[in-house]
């Protein structure tokens, strides 16, 4: 028999005890509420338990009049019972689960409870009279003993028999859940509440309907009389026309791709890279070099028959088609994997049984593919609605959701109980298509291979059909390759539409660096978000990848209670509009108990948050490959769960690793919607600024600038396929957007 | 005897259906069980609920006279041979055998000692540096049972380990586990669907249907006297007629096929109607019309397999199955024929 170190029960109670004393200690000799400036800086030293801001949870309690603490601590107290109980695993897993769920439970009851001005809410104060006690956002001590909690809480279960008895396991689940819900489930809650609320706070159902039915939303003033529609009108018909266009320009694509003999088919394919490393406006942008007021178009028909230029494409024609050159790649990817799941046995037998090329095409190959359509056009759908970069861009006076909440929160209005409203609208057209593409593709069954092997060759399209499809496809991509090539060029001339000089002052302007007396100057404007971006997104990357692959595998390989929960959980944070979230992070955590708004903190948590569902995707996409006897081979060989994952799963997934890395990253460089609210003068994103200098009119530090990035991206892919050692990159990069199309903006 | 492993009143039940009910049972330290049953009757998932891959829903098991039911698998001192294998692809044969005794926390050069004597019992002396993939099937199969052997687990389980093996080799390789078990003294369990296998491996047979135990006895009992008409039908093959049983005394029963009588050593089954299974081998069959005590039939289907015939007979207690290995003067269907039964082929069932 292999050496033990100890009995169960005996190393069950050592680390319910020593987790027990890191959160005593966290309550004891830190500060409890967040400094101003960090808790490294170490100011608060010196005042230590003399002021509330600079004291532990202890001396709040005993000195400061913070009674409300006193339950709480009470619960981790209770902990340190341990050794006096029966050494059964099952009663003290009760116990322990017992303390620290309601110590849980009371931590954020007083969080949400008292506020910076005593109690939130005036029922509150009501039922328990004003206090004087006033609290800020929870610092270093609270995290500590939130993260004892938590971690208490998981023995408890584990030591209870839940999730086999595995406390990492166990761990592990309670992590995931906590930040899911902390920062994805609760800040989408707050919405609801914020739109409830009138400005000063006060609770007003009748608000909700009242800002809801204003016909700045609803009215259908543009079919007849003149002017515009309502927002919400506008954001419906363009995501139409969006999910439409993309579906009949990824059909096309696919066709060409899979069912015909073009020679450039492999070149068509780096066409789905494309926007993985584009910031979302680029596109915006090279249509304004074309079609806006200085651009070629304009200028040819000035110069050539006279007629003045025009404002033509901002508006609902620039931004759809922006939407559509910038969301067909994903559409294309969609639909060759509906294209390659028609069975070409199928359409043999249809040959076969007297039909030919064209009829089978339109009785078998077509009807086949209709949930597949289906579900490309809500993918466009979803897109277009999610989208915050062309709308900004080009929309000129056409209005959508996601602009408007933009301009209701950072414009004049300051109207935060509009924008929740409007992102409540949002989010449930949102919603609505993410469950209505759910269902399509959960009845796509009959369409896709059943799993044996199929000895069918494709039937060639019928030469009418195949005319159409590139007669539709390849200008498109002649000219999307053409907007990315002005959008190159456009960084280096000097006023693009008026002097076409060749010149390098953009980049200059953009990326100085001068030599100074004590050393390099980093002197060009766009460094400092540059390097913001850079190192924020740097940060957050392998966070999203190590909890996105986490999740990913406690979702495919673990059975527990609530694992459905979690997974829909997962799945809906895909769903929300990047705009919403932003929004919702505004109304959530700039208020105590999390008070984190305009820190680096808040953005790094935004882009986990928002990448992490991704990671999650091809992580169990990756997990399915992988034989779950593997873990369970590793679990007999008494490998714990932290060493089956260190050991077994990771080196076996380092595919699917890089596919999060390198998403996160390049997903946090390019993401504006949600961002865009989040950033501070200290804290500037390069996307965000480069859409401040679009709305300046100032284009050529913005292609500059975006030129730069795509490059950056380049760079951080390789780098990243070095490090971890892959090198299939174009199939792995390309994966995780079949996998998970919905909510890029 | 030294209890091994212990299961009491176990329960599972995944969600509305239950896939083990109140299945009790114990394996005698150093000897081999094998679950035995058709897919779906929930020996895997007993193995699965000893090994802590699984958790019980109600009930206790117990390994070596101590409580594991609510440890996790890595806690529990037993080691599994898997159907798939589940050989780490990403490491060698060393590394394989290896990993269990590194996790345990044993250091490198030591767990490499061992994991070559481990290499060495089951006959892959010099495979160290192979990766599984350039392994045979057989060969994948030792490496499974030395990894699991190497870390000397209180039970040793084997999730049907020969289903992925051709025909020859799964009775070399179950020869070989039969002969490490009972060379180390190690306790077994082990899990199959093949009544064969599970007769030439095992010290004791519990065969399951729908999450229950059916006969948990010694192969032979199993084979001679199934207790169930279900573990007479799983046990080789049988067919079903209608008899009349009469007792003589307290050992011997005469049980009346049609015009036919045999005596059977029986001391269980109760006067009257009823329905017994006749074993295919244990009957003898005779050209021509049947005369004094033997069973009147007619051939109405033949079948030449290569090594015996195989016979479906019309007769008054019903359709008989029988083998014949005189394959030289097969019989035509139509022929009349008389049928002589062995009495240990002839299996009253309750």
């Amino acid at each position: 028999m292999t050496p033990r170190a100890s009995s169960p029960v005996t190393a069950l109670r050592r680390t319910a005890l020593l987790w027990t004393a890191a959160g005593l200690m966290g309550a004891t000799f830190l500060p409890w509420y967040a400094q101003p400036d960090s808790v490294f800086a170490f100011d608060w030293v010196s005042d230590f338990g003399t002021t509330v801001e600079a004291s532990g949870a202890f001396s709040l309690a005993l000195r400061h009049g913070c009674w409300w603490l006193w339950p709480l601590l009470g619960a981790l107290l209770g902990c340190l019972s341990l050794p006096l109980l029966q050494p059964h695993r099952r009663t003290i897993g009760t116990v322990l689960t017992g303390l620290a769920g309601a110590g849980l439970v009371l931590f954020w009851l007083q969080g949400l409870a008292i506020g910076v001005s005593g109690w939130t809410t005036d029922w509150l104060v009501a039922a328990f009279g004003a206090i004087d006690g006033r609290q800020f956002g929870i610092g270093a001590g609270a995290t500590i003993v939130l993260v004892a909690l938590l971690a208490l809480l998981s023995l408890g279960l584990a030591a209870r028999g839940a999730f086999k008895g595995d406390a990492f396991i166990a761990g592990a689940v309670v992590a995931v859940t906590a930040s899911i819900v902390l920062f994805t489930v609760w800040p989408v809650l707050r919405i609801l509440v914020q739109a409830f609320n009138t400005t000063e706070g006060a609770f007003a159902p009748a608000l909700l309907i009242e800002r809801l039915s204003t016909p700045k939303i609803w009215t259908l003033r543009c079919l007849w009389g003149g002017g515009g529609c309502g927002v919400a009108w506008n954001t419906l018909f363009l995501a139409l026309c969006c999910g439409a266009g993309t579906t009949v320009l990824g059909l096309a694509f696919a066709l060409i791709a899979t069912r015909t003999a073009f020679a450039y088919k492999k070149t068509l394919r780096v066409l789905t890279i494309l926007p993985i490393i584009t910031p979302p406006f680029v596109i915006g942008l090279g249509l304004i070099l074309v079609f806006g007021r200085a651009g070629l178009v304009n200028q040819f028909l000035d110069n050539a028959f006279g007629i003045a230029p025009t404002r033509w494409i901002y508006g609902f024609q620039g931004v759809l088609l922006a939407q559509l050159f910038a969301f067909t790649p994903v559409a294309f990817l969609v639909m060759i994997g509906v294209v390659e799941g028609v069975s070409p046995t199928l359409e043999e037998a249809s040959q076969t049984l007297r039909a030919g090329r064209w009829d089978t095409f339109r009785t078998v190959s077509l009807p086949l593919m209709k949930p597949g359509l289906a579900n490309a056009f809500l993918v466009g759908f979803i897109e277009s609605i999610a989208d915050f970069g062309n709308p900004i861009v080009l929309g000129g006076d056409y209005g959508v959701l996601s602009t408007e909440i933009y301009f209701a929160v950072v414009g004049a209005q300051l109207d935060y109980g509009r924008a929740a409203t409007l992102a409540l609208l949002l989010l449930a057209f949102a919603l609505a298509a993410f469950f209505l593409q759910r269902r399509v593709v959960g009845t796509r069954s009959y369409a896709t291979i059943a799993g044996k092997g199929d000895a069918g060759l494709p039937v060639a399209l019928p030469d009418g059909l195949r005319r159409l499809a590139q007669a539709i496809a390849l200008p498109w991509a002649a000219f999307t390759g053409l907007l990315y090539v002005f959008v190159f060029v456009g960084g280096f001339v000097k006023v693009w539409g008026r002097d076409y000089t060749p010149t390098l002052q953009h980049y200059a302007k953009a990326f100085a660096v001068e030599r100074g007396p004590d050393g390099l100057l980093w002197t060009g404007a766009a460094w400092h978000s540059f390097w913001t971006t850079v190192k924020l997104a740097a940060i957050s990357a392998p966070l999203t990848g190590l909890l996105g692959l986490l999740a990913a595998w406690l979702l495919a390989r673990q059975r527990f209670a609530g694992r459905a929960a979690l997974e829909f959980a997962t799945l809906l944070s895909f769903a929300v509009p990047g705009t919403v979230i932003g929004v919702a992070y505004v109304f959530t955590f700039n208020v105590p108990p999390l008070e984190i708004t305009g820190t680096a903190l808040i953005l790094v948590l935004c882009f986990v948050f928002r990448n992490m569902p991704v990671g999650v995707r091809a992580g169990m996409a990756a997990m399915s490959q992988i034989d779950r006897s593997l873990d369970e081979a590793s679990a007999m060989l008494r490998g714990r769960a932290p060493q089956t994952l260190a050991y077994v799963v990771l080196p076996l997934l380092r595919p699917a690793m890089v596919g999060a890395l390198v998403y996160g990253f390049v997903r946090s460089v390019t993401t504006v919607s949600a961002v865009v609210f989040l950033v501070t003068a200290e804290y500037e994103l390069a996307t965000t600024y480069i859409v401040l200098r679009v709305i300046n009119g100032d284009y050529g530090l913005a292609i500059a600038y975006s030129c730069a990035l795509i490059v950056l991206m380049l760079v951080a892919i390789l780098l990243i396929q070095l490090l971890v050692g892959e090198r299939r990159l174009g199939r792995r990069a390309a994966a995780p957007v079949a996998a998970a199309p919905a909510g890029r903006a | 005897m030294t209890e091994g492993v212990a299961f009491r009143d176990i329960v599972k039940r995944y969600g509305d259906t239950v896939a083990v009910n109140g299945v009790s049972f114990t394996v005698e330290a150093g000897s081999l069980v094998t679950l035995l049953g058709p897919s779906g009757c929930g020996k895997t998932t007993i193995l699965r609920m000893l090994a802590g891959l699984e958790n019980v829903t109600s009930g206790t098991i117990s390994i070596a006279g101590r409580n594991v039911t609510t440890l996790s698998a890595s806690e529990r001192d037993v080691s599994m041979v898997f159907q798939s294998y589940a050989l780490f692809p990403h490491m060698n044969v060393l590394e394989n055998v290896c990993y269990g005794l590194r996790r345990s926390g044993i250091t490198k050069a030591p767990a490499a000692e061992r994991a070559r004597e481990a290499l060495r019992q089951v006959g892959l002396d010099g495979y160290d540096r192979r990766q599984p993939s350039e392994l045979s099937g057989g060969q994948q199969q030792r490496v499974a049972v030395a990894r699991a052997l190497v870390l000397r687990p209180q039970v040793l389980l084997f999730d049907e380990p020969l289903s992925n093996l051709d025909a020859r080799l799964r009775r070399q390789m179950r020869e070989e586990i039969r002969d490490l078990q009972q060379r180390l003294g190690l306790t077994a369990v082990y899990v199959t669907h093949d009544q064969q296998e599970a007769l030439a491996v095992s010290d004791r047979i519990i065969v399951m249907s729908r999450g229950r135990i059916e006969q948990d006895g010694l192969p032979r009992d199993l084979y001679e006297r199934p207790a169930t008409s279900f573990v007479a039908n799983f046990m080789g093959e049988s067919s079903q007629a209608r008899a009349t049983v009469k007792r003589l005394d307290g050992e011997r029963i005469v049980v009346r096929l049609g015009d036919a009588a045999f005596t059977v050593d029986d001391s269980r089954a109760a006067d009257g109607e009823t329905t017994v299974a006749i074993r295919p081998e244990t009957v003898a069959i005779q050209r021509g019309p049947a005369s004094d005590g033997a069973l009147a039939g007619t051939i109405t289907k033949a079948a030449y397999v290569g090594t015996h015939m195989e016979y479906t007979i019309d007769t008054a207690a019903g359709a008989l199955f029988a083998v014949c290995p005189r394959v030289d003067r097969p019989l035509a269907p139509g022929e009349a024929v008389a049928l002589t039964l062995a009495p240990r082929g002839i299996i009253v069932v309750a």
